[in-house]
């Protein structure tokens, strides 16, 4: 008998199998025009012939790399700017209410001034990603940071430690939790914008291949690349979570 | 005393199943009788069971062994006979002090006029006057507790199962709030049970106590309250402390028994 | 001060930063560090939005966007409660979706666009249907949490009072999760705006997303900073009103949540 906790596993997840199996027949036995949806196996060949041509490894590290570069950016500088506005009172009052001007702004909206300024490569998907990304991190650090308890931060003061020294120490730790949380929207959000710019304006990546391999009619081959990229999304955050609870436990 | 008791339970057994990690026995073997018009004290230390008694008599959690009559009839569901008020108030707190106490009296046949009188009628009762149209986040803990009384009261239950419903208020809004529980009492004259882990509380407002031990839980003793509640001196009188020192001595042992267990 | 001065002045204070930017804006563009190709004056940012309005063709896109955005939010939002509320009170239900939900939820969607071009076409439907699969995720997540945060105290009374499974339902639990159901909401909003300008720059025609795309196509920059000019304030204005909507709603309850923390 399977070990129980793998069991579970199964049991909890068998919903997205009926699925998959009914994808299959549906297709196979032309409930649905096997055009429009083809057999969930010709997908998963189409797939094997992807990797092995290289083309999804090569765009879709190159996408990777725009995302990671725009994120990374988004993280550190959004970071620095939740903490620093958190931290002063007359910062807080001058960019308070930008940031929350700018939030709600559909950050997609920027896809085509990214592209007038950058042109279709990857500079431009990286700025998109930093500039949509910030805000979350922002908000997550200053949410954070706010949160310090005040007795915390009076005992660090009371012990000799510096302004900068203190945040390092007290502030940041404390502010972890909201903060990786507004990394993890950052996430979430930095794919969708990735693959919203591919899609429109790219000669490269894993929305340039989607819209490249749909236009060409291969349609299993597009298939195969969009749920590669929806699970990349998916890994990418339960990779992430589970790499939050790790460093959060060691803090205990 | 010749009519049988309004409240019986017999030999009733309870488990309580948690989400997560074994059963754990609640109640073993539970008989207790309830008169008429009684106000019975449900008292015992922490996790002995006596609000799952409560919710067993109220019918909202299913009955595995034994058996618990109400007016002659197994108890099926919750219903507007046995009327509930419980230790953290459960207003609606989307719905004003009045749309509240209207709420029990809405699904009764009544006409509309009657049914405002009758809700006007008891907030007037628990002192709430004026403060109809307010909303519950407006209240403060004792007014919140008064409205679930009158809310409770509204509709006209044959009893009241009151479960530790002034823990959740200071001291002295506590002290306050078991006088006019009392005085609601003499005029409205319910069989009430009432939970509580207060010796105190529990002799000053009860006729009868029934001390329960540790977990699993079973009646200890009953122990018979009666004092002359009219006299506002009644606390402070010999035979009230001496009643109060023999109950908390009963509990006590259950108590030490409870803080001992793993919880 | 009085009470009105202070409210006066705490606007201000909250307004200065905004006009500030905007001033800062104008300069820059104004100073030549940068062409006006790459930063266009506000001004002419303006005047540019003032045409389009005055041919009509500003609120013929602000109206398609709009339609667009709001159908399928209003979709998400009735399938999205019902969805949750199934989940939280069918064991089936929840068993069937909660992977579905729950492995949904992080996929960027988008990707699906070109299947959903595929299966329904290019006008409206597919992008309706775009934002209904983006903005359902965070209704559901939202109203099985609230449901199953009812507590169990209110729903024993309700019942203890005679109320009957269909009117709990109703009378009780939805009401009691609305404060978080209304959350959920509040952030299903802004995605089926995100969403609805994506849909719309890939597939081009009428809104507010398509006519930027023909800007950039061009190399029109006063029209693509104007498309950013028009799609925030839609975006701020809509976020606005659901806070007001919110306050409306629930001016019971007990803390005054109005969406972000800043």
């Amino acid at each position: 008998m399977m070990t129980y906790p793998l069991f579970k596993l199964l049991i909890r997840h068998a919903p997205l199998l009926i699925l998959a199996m009914a994808w299959e027949a549906a297709s196979r036995l032309h409930l649905v025009s096997p055009l429009a949806l083809p057999p969930l196996t010709d997908v998963a060949r189409a797939w094997f012939e992807l990797v092995q041509s290289g083309e999804l490894l090569s765009n879709g590290l190159s996408s990777l790399y725009r995302a990671g570069a725009g994120l990374a950016l988004a993280i550190m500088a959004g970071g620095a700017l939740g903490i620093f506005m958190a931290s002063s009172r007359p910062v807080n009052a001058m960019l308070g209410p930008l940031v929350e001007l700018f939030y709600p702004m559909p950050k997609s909206a920027l896809i085509p001034v990214t592209v007038l300024w950058l042109g279709f490569g990857d500079g431009s998907k990286i700025l998109l990603i930093f500039l949509g990304c910030m805000l979350p991190v922002t908000i997550g650090a200053y949410n954070g940071a706010r949160g310090s308890d005040r007795h915390l931060i009076w005992s660090a003061r009371s012990m000799g430690a510096r302004r900068l020294r203190m945040v390092w120490d007290v502030v940041v730790p404390s502010a972890l939790p909201e903060l990786l949380n507004g990394v993890r929207t950052a996430l979430a959000l930095s794919f969708i914008l990735l693959v919203s710019s591919e899609l429109i304006v790219a000669r490269q990546g894993f929305g340039y291949l989607i819209g490249y391999l749909g236009a060409n009619g291969s349609y299993e081959a597009m298939f195969a690349v969009v749920l590669t990229v929806a699970f990349t999304g998916f890994l990418a955050d339960r990779v992430y979570q589970a790499v939050v609870a790790r460093v959060l436990r060691w803090r205990e | 005393m010749s009519a049988p008791a309004q409240i019986i339970v017999e030999d009733v057994r309870h488990h309580y199943r948690p989400a997560v990690g074994r059963e754990v026995l609640a109640l073993e073997n539970v008989s207790l009788q309830v008169r008429e018009r009684e106000f019975l004290a449900l008292l015992g230390p922490s996790g002995c069971g006596k609000s799952t008694l409560l919710y067993l008599i109220g019918g909202f959690l299913p009955i595995e062994t034994g058996k618990v009559l109400v007016d002659g009839r197994p108890v099926a569901g919750p219903g507007p006979d046995r009327g509930i008020v419980f230790q953290n108030f459960a207003l609606f707190p989307w719905k004003t002090v009045r749309k509240n106490v209207l709420y029990g009296l809405e699904r009764q046949a009544m006409r509309r006029e009657e049914r405002e009188a009758r809700a006007q009628a008891f907030i007037d009762l628990v002192g709430l006057t004026g403060f109809e149209e307010s909303y519950p986040s407006q209240l403060s803990g004792g007014m919140k507790q008064r409205t679930a009384i009158a809310r409770t009261l509204a509709f006209d239950p044959h009893m009241l199962l009151m479960d530790e419903p002034f823990g959740a208020l200071d001291a002295q809004t506590r002290s306050l709030m078991q006088g006019e529980l009392l005085a609601i009492w003499e005029k409205t004259r319910k069989t009430v049970i009432f939970v509580t882990h207060d010796v105190h509380e529990a002799v000053y407002l009860a006729g009868r106590v029934a001390v329960m031990s540790a977990r699993p839980g079973r009646i200890k003793t009953i122990v018979d309250t009666r004092f002359d509640k009219a006299d506002p001196e009644v606390r402070r009188t010999k035979a009230f402390v001496d009643k109060v020192d023999e109950v908390w001595n009963l509990v006590r042992d259950e108590a030490v028994k409870a803080l001992e267990k793993r919880p | 001060m009085t009470a009105a001065m202070r409210r006066v002045a705490w606007g201000a204070a909250r307004l200065a930063p905004i006009v500030a930017l905007l001033a800062a804006w104008e300069i820059f563009a104004r100073s030549g560090a940068v062409t006006p190709f790459m930063l266009p004056a506000l001004s002419a940012v303006a005047e540019r939005i003032y045409d389009d309005a005055l041919d009509g063709e500003l609120f013929i896109n602000i109206g398609v966007t709009l339609y667009r955005a709001l159908a399928g939010f209003a979709i998400a939002a009735v399938g999205g409660v019902v969805l949750g509320a199934a989940m939280a009170r069918n064991a089936v239900a929840r068993w069937f979706f909660d992977p579905i939900i729950s492995v949904g939820f992080p996929m960027p969607k988008i990707a699906f666009l070109p299947v959903v071009i595929l299966w329904l076409g290019l006008y409206d439907v597919p992008k309706i249907t775009m934002v209904v699969l983006d903005a359902i995720f965070p209704v559901v997540t939202a109203t099985i949490a609230g449901i199953a945060g009812v507590e169990k105290e209110l729903l024993w009374s309700a019942r203890n009072m005679g109320a009957k499974d269909r009117e709990l339902l109703w009378q009780v639990l939805l009401p009691a999760a609305l404060p978080q159901i209304l959350t959920g909401l509040q952030v299903a909003l802004p995605i089926a705006l995100i969403v609805v300008v994506v849909t719309e720059m890939q597939m081009g025609g009428y809104g507010l997303g398509g006519a930027m795309m023909q800007a950039s196509r061009f190399a029109n920059s006063r029209g693509v900073f104007a498309g950013i000019v028009e799609i925030a304030v839609i975006g701020y204005a809509l976020v606005a009103v659901m806070a007001a909507l919110r306050r409306r709603l629930l001016g019971w309850h007990q803390e005054a949540q109005e969406g972000a923390g800043v």
